[in-house]
C-alpha cells in the first residue's frame, strides 16, 4: 500500500517472528553440518543421507503416495464440485458439511478406527493411504476448490463450452481447470504437501514412508537424521514457493 | 400444459425417481463413496467397538476407565496445553497477520502465507530436532542465556515436560493463528474506516466500535481452531516426550501399538470416542463462526 513510509511495526513484527522461527532452524541446520570426526564443518551428514539406500526408496514412495493423493483428489473433487456449483443440488448442504467433518476428529481418534475397520485387502495395501490423505486435505482442498469455482461464471462458461461441441470431460479438463488454476494449483500445493509430510496416521498404522523413515535413523545415526529433517522442511517449501509462482494473484482471478 | 401433466404425471412415477436421483445424487456418488468407507465407517466403527466389551457385549466400562487415573491426568493435560499453547499463540498472531496484512506488500504476503503454510504443518521429529538444537542442554540459544547469566536448566527445565512442550507447539500455533485470522482482517474494509473518521471517530473510536467488534467472532473461532490443534496433536509429543508426560494422543498411540496392555482391548477406542468429543466442542463453533462470518466477508 505505502511504500515510501517506514513501517516500524511491521519491520518489528517480522524481526520477532522472524528470530523464533529462524532461531530454531538455523540451530538444527548448525548440528547437520557438524563433521565431529574431523572437527569443523562440511556436508557429510546430508552425503551421508543421500548414500543410504533407503533414502531414495522412501522419496519415491512418499512422492508417489503424494501424486496419487493429489490425482484422486482432482479427479473426485473437480467434477463434483462443477456439478454442485451447476445444480444446485439439494446435496450441497450435505457435501458441504462431510467435507468440513476431518477437522473435527483428531488424526489419532481416525487412525484407530481406520485400524479396525478396514478388510483384509485394504489393509495390505499400502494404496489405502492415498485415500486416508484425501480424507485427511479434504477439508482444505474442498474450500479451495469451492473459493475458485465461485468466483467465476461457471454456467456461462460450460454453457459456452457446451455449445461449441465440448463433451462434460473436455469442459472440465480444458475450459474449467484452466479458468481456475489458481485454486487447482493451491489445491494441489495443499494436498501434496499434507500427504509428504503426514506422520500420525502413517505411523500408528504402522506403514514406512519418508517422515516415519526418519525416526529409524535417529537411532543410528543423529546427525544424519537432522540433516534428512533439513531436507524435509526445505522440500516443501521450495514446492509451495515454485507452485505460487505459477499461479496468477488472488486479486486477478476473482475479476474473471 | 394442465393436459400434459395429467398424461404424463402418473405412470412414470418410478422413472421420475430415478432421474430425479440421477439429477441429485449420482454425480456425487464417488465423493460420497470414499468419504463414506474411508472416513464415515471408520469412525461409526470406533464408536461402536468403544462400547464393547472384551466378549464383545455392550459395556460403558471402557469410558469408566477413561476417567480414571492415569487418563484423567492424560486429558487434563491434553486440554491444557492445547488452551495455553492456543491462548499464548492468538495474540501475537493476530497482531502479526494484522501488521502483515495491512502494511506489507503483495510479495510480503505471499511469501509470509507459503511460509506459514509450511511451518503451520512441521511437527514431529524436525520439529523436535530445531528444538533439541536450540533449546535443548547443548542447544545454542541455551548456550547463549547461559552466557548472559540465565540458566535455563538450572530448575526441572526440559523440552520434554509441560513447559517445554508449550514453547515447542507454538512453533506451530503462531503460524496457524496468521493463517486462519488473515482473512479476517483482508475482509475490514478501508471504507469502514474512512467513514469512521468522516463521522468523527478518531482510531481509539473506531477500534472499539467497529474494528474489534467486528475481528472478534473470527478471532474466537481462530483460537478454537488453535486449540483443537494443540489439543490433538500427536507427533511432537511423540518426539519430545519418554512416557513422562501423560498426553491423551499419546496414551491412545501407546495402546494402539501395543507398547502398554490394558485389561480392556477396546479401551483405546474410548479415549479416541472422548477425544473426538473435546474437540468437536471446538471446531463446530469455529466452523459455525466461519460461517457467520463469510457472509461479510467477501
Amino acid at each position: 500500500m505505502i511504500k515510501s513510509k517506514f513501517q516500524l511495526p511491521l519491520v518489528f513484527t517480522l524481526l520477532i517472528l522472524g528470530f523464533f522461527v529462524f532461531v530454531p532452524m538455523i540451530s538444527a541446520f548448525e548440528y547437520s553440518i557438524r563433521t565431529p570426526a574431523k572437527g569443523g564443518y562440511g556436508w557429510d551428514s546430508y552425503l551421508w543421507a543421500i548414500r543410504e539406500e533407503e533414502f531414495l526408496y522412501y522419496i519415491i514412495r512418499s512422492t508417489w503416495l503424494a501424486g496419487v493423493t493429489v490425482l484422486i483428489t482432482l479427479f473426485v473433487l473437480v467434477p463434483t464440485l462443477t456439478w454442485i456449483h451447476l445444480s444446485n443440488s439439494k446435496v450441497r448442504g450435505l457435501i458441504d458439511g462431510l467435507s468440513l467433518l476431518p477437522l473435527v476428529i483428531p488424526v489419532v481418534a481416525f487412525a484407530v478406527g481406520a485400524q479396525i475397520s478396514f478388510p483384509e485387502f485394504v489393509k495390505n495395501t499400502v494404496l489405502e493411504l492415498p485415500f486416508l490423505y484425501f480424507v485427511l486435505a479434504l477439508p482444505y482442498a474442498y474450500r479451495a476448490l469451492d473459493i475458485g469455482l465461485s468466483a467465476i461464471p461457471l454456467k456461462t462458461i460450460t454453457e459456452a463450452a457446451r455449445s461449441a461441441g465440448a463433451n462434460w470431460l473436455r469442459t472440465i479438463t480444458s475450459v474449467i481447470i484452466p479458468v481456475i488454476r489458481g485454486s487447482v494449483m493451491a489445491t494441489i500445493a495443499l494436498t501434496f504437501a499434507l500427504s509428504l509430510g503426514e506422520f500420525t496416521l502413517t505411523v500408528l498404522l504402522h506403514w514406512d514412508t519418508f517422515p516415519t523413515w526418519v525416526t529409524y535413523v535417529a537411532q543410528e545415526n543423529i546427525l544424519g537424521a537432522i540433516a534428512i529433517s533439513m531436507m524435509s522442511l526445505i522440500l516443501p517449501f521450495l514446492l509451495l514457493t515454485l507452485i505460487t509462482l505459477f499461479v496468477p494473484e488472488r486479486s486477478t482471478q476473482g475479476r474473471k | 400444459m394442465t393436459f400434459k401433466v395429467i398424461e404424463e404425471g402418473a405412470p412414470k412415477r418410478g422413472r421420475a425417481f430415478l432421474t430425479s436421483f440421477i439429477k441429485n445424487f449420482l454425480p456425487a456418488t464417488p465423493l460420497l463413496l470414499i468419504v463414506g468407507f474411508f472416513f464415515l465407517f471408520p469412525i461409526a466403527r470406533l464408536i461402536y467397538v468403544s462400547f464393547l466389551s472384551n466378549e464383545n457385549t455392550f459395556t460403558f466400562s471402557n469410558f469408566v476407565t477413561a476417567a480414571q487415573e492415569p487418563y484423567r491426568t492424560g486429558f487434563v493435560n491434553s486440554i491444557k496445553i492445547g488452551l495455553f499453547s492456543a491462548a499464548i499463540a492468538a495474540f501475537p498472531g493476530a497482531i502479526a497477520a494484522y501488521f502483515i496484512e495491512t502494511r506489507g506488500g503483495s510479495k510480503l504476503r505471499r511469501t509470509i502465507a507459503v511460509m506459514s503454510g509450511v511451518l503451520a504443518n512441521t511437527g514431529g521429529i524436525p520439529l523436535a530436532f530445531m528444538f533439541y538444537a536450540a533449546l535443548g542442554i547443548q542447544g545454542q540459544l541455551t548456550k547463549v542465556l547461559k552466557f548472559f547469566g540465565w540458566d535455563l536448566y538450572a530448575g526441572t527445565f526440559s523440552l520434554g515436560s509441560f513447559l517445554g512442550l508449550l514453547i515447542v507447539y507454538l512453533y506451530f500455533q503462531l503460524p496457524l493463528m496468521v493463517i486462519v485470522f488473515s482473512p479476517a482482517i483482508v475482509s475490514l474494509r478501508r471504507e469502514w474506516s474512512e467513514a469512521a473518521r468522516n463521522l468523527g471517530a478518531n482510531q481509539f473510536n473506531y477500534w472499539i466500535r467497529i474494528g474489534i467488534p467486528l475481528l472478534f467472532p473470527s478471532f474466537i473461532a481462530s483460537f478454537l481452531l488453535l486449540f483443537a490443534s494443540g489439543f490433538s496433536a500427536y507427533a511432537t509429543a511423540n518426539a519430545l516426550t519418554v512416557g513422562n508426560l501423560p498426553l491423551t494422543p499419546l496414551q491412545i498411540g501407546g495402546l494402539l501399538d501395543g507398547n502398554v496392555s490394558a485389561s480392556q482391548l477396546n479401551l483405546g477406542k474410548a479415549l479416541g470416542v472422548v477425544m473426538i468429543l473435546i474437540s468437536a466442542c471446538a471446531v463446530i463453533p469455529y466452523l459455525a463462526i466461519q460461517r457467520r462470518s463469510a457472509r461479510w466477508q467477501k
